[in-house]
């Protein structure tokens, strides 16, 4: 018995349904971005109040020491913004190129430009980064 | 009072640097992207340069070697604080003139440590 090979016209078609699902993922990836901008505002400005009051707050050294720990842990956290842009954009990018490639291969052109190869991955880890003095 | 020309297209990113310096007691000059901070180091010296390394108009490297071309940034301390932690990258950092290169995210009193260990 022969495996069942699929036609012509229904490669043709899954190749146009995938282009546009990466077109819809690129969309929601965008909405993800707009929400982690927008959350990180809020918490940006949350950070900065609760700072400037802190500073008028007489405080022993112990709470002293266990706050400035604290703003020093927020302050690595609350660069998760710049991060997952990052991250979103760089997944978007592949994205894009999928896109193009699928609707080359099975439907009409998109009239886009290709887009540059992805590089590396940038860093997704949320604790602290290396160092390297040259 | 010491000056640090803090670099990135990313407004949270640049407000945590700041936050993070201004603690410390240095004065922080902002630029969104390489070409901002080179106009804003011709038109002051400062002593130590954080630039990111992805920003639109002119990358971090761009900026390193175009700093490096100025006598008055000859010898500058410059850190790149990026996201990218491929060998190659940083490699080109480092042909660039870079004096180090420190991956995000970063942790406020490692970052401090190796500014007071690099700045003059």
């Amino acid at each position: 018995m022969t495996a069942k090979h699929p036609t012509e016209p229904a490669v043709s078609e899954a190749g146009r349904n995938a282009a546009q699902e990466c077109a819809a993922i690129e969309a929601d990836l965008e909405r993800l971005k707009n929400i982690v901008n927008d959350a990180a505002g809020r918490l940006l400005g949350s950070f900065h109040e609760f700072a400037r009051l802190e500073q008028k707050t007489s405080r022993n050294l112990e709470e002293r020491q266990r706050i400035d720990s604290a703003i020093g842990s927020a302050v690595t956290a609350l660069q998760f913004q710049d991060m997952a842009t990052q991250l979103t954009h760089h997944a978007q990018r592949r994205l894009a190129a999928l896109e193009i490639c699928l609707r080359a291969l099975y439907g009409p052109s998109s009239g886009a430009e290709p887009l540059e190869r992805s590089q590396t991955p940038p860093q997704a880890e949320m604790s602290s980064g290396s160092v390297e003095l040259f | 009072m010491q000056s640090i020309l803090a670099v990135d297209d990313s407004a949270s990113m640049r407000q945590m640097v700041s936050f993070t310096l201004k603690g410390a007691g240095y004065n922080v000059i902002e630029a969104a992207d390489g070409q901002e901070a080179l106009d804003k180091a011709r038109g002051e010296t400062v002593d130590l340069v954080l630039t990111d390394q992805n920003m639109p108009r002119m990358d971090g490297i761009t900026l390193v070697q175009n700093l490096r071309s100025m006598a008055t940034y000859a010898a500058t301390p410059i850190l790149i604080l990026t996201t990218e932690s491929s060998a190659e990258l940083k490699a080109k950092g480092k042909a660039a003139g870079a004096t180090g290169w420190l991956v995000k995210p970063f942790d406020p009193s490692t970052l401090l440590n190796v500014v007071r260990r690099v700045i003059r």
